[in-house]
């Protein structure tokens, strides 16, 4: 089972490969959109980069209009929680 | 085969690799006369004689142009917006004409543009003209036996669509009042009609327009 720090490196990870952000920049209040000012375009292969490591499908539609990183993260843990058996 | 342009390509080239078989990715900007030049070229290198269908996927209209701004909209941003999504479905069919034939087809994207939507503005003149250019385009291309039509979808959610002020507001009254309702995650019965229109299910079928909307448009 994955846990929230472990989504966090690999957000930290996909950030810095994708989005030129460092990984200690990410923290769970801030908003991709407005605080890092990452775009829509940026932000949809960032969630395609983190469907391919977690093996799950995220929406992302929704993924734009999450209010901040912690969504994000609550929003992964849900889905892996879904992908693994119980 | 896929095609896809600038910071796009890579989201394109990752969407690619997730089918079986991958397709091939062109990069092709349909604003840069040169790309559209290359292209049947770059088809015929990779192995294509003949294309037997296109879907015309392309929209663009700068943030100016849509979301309650359309008395005040310059022109060079409206010429962007009908440049790459009205004039470009006909100038991606033209450049691929030297490798379609009998029975191929061309599919465009379109949103029901006979009335005038809330702060779809510039964009919904955009599909207006390209419901117009697709009647145009079937006239020329309908000696060749080539047809054109469009797919007017209801409201889906997608990521551009997310840069479509008041696209909640409507995506809701569409589920109310389509017979069918309409479920704006789900773009399969939209992908089906393209299908069906590339298909030889449809060999007497030109420049129309398809209506995938749960039946919204047919109802007061």
């Amino acid at each position: 089972v994955v846990d929230r720090a472990e989504v966090m490196t690999v957000l930290g990870q996909q950030a810095e490969e994708l989005l030129d952000l460092k990984a200690d920049q990410l923290r769970e209040e801030l908003s991709f959109k407005t605080d890092l000012d990452v775009d829509s375009l940026a932000l949809v292969e960032f969630t395609m980069a983190v469907e391919d490591a977690f093996a799950i499908d995220l929406p992302e539609d929704e993924v734009v209009d999450l209010v901040s990183i912690g969504a994000f993260v609550d929003l992964i843990l849900a889905k892996t929680a879904l992908a693994s058996p119980a | 085969v896929l095609t896809s342009f600038g910071r796009a390509l890579r989201i394109t080239e990752r969407a690619a690799r997730r089918l079986d078989p991958v397709p091939a990715v062109v990069a092709l900007d349909v604003t840069v006369d040169a790309d559209l030049a290359a292209l049947t070229d770059r088809l015929r290198a990779l192995g294509w004689d003949r294309v037997d269908g296109v879907l015309h996927a392309i929209a663009f209209a700068p943030p100016a142009a849509l979301g309650g701004g359309f008395l005040s909209t310059g022109w060079p941003d409206v010429a962007v917006a009908l440049q790459v999504s009205t004039w470009s479905f006909v100038a991606l069919t033209r450049a691929l004409l030297p490798l379609l034939g009998r029975g191929s087809a061309v599919v465009g994207l379109d949103f029901d543009a006979s009335r005038a939507w809330p702060s779809y503005d510039w964009m919904g003149v955009a599909k207006a003209g390209l419901e117009s250019a697709c009647r145009y385009l079937a006239r020329e291309v309908g000696p060749r036996g080539v047809r054109a039509n469009l797919v007017a979808a209801g409201p889906l959610s997608t990521v551009a669509a997310t840069s479509v002020p008041g696209f909640a507001a409507l995506a809701e009254r569409w589920g109310e009042r389509a017979p069918l309702g309409w479920d704006t995650r789900d773009a399969e019965p939209v992908a089906r009609a393209c299908v069906a229109l590339l298909s030889d299910w449809f060999p007497a079928t030109t420049g129309t327009v398809v209506y995938v909307d749960g039946g919204a448009r047919a109802v007061g």
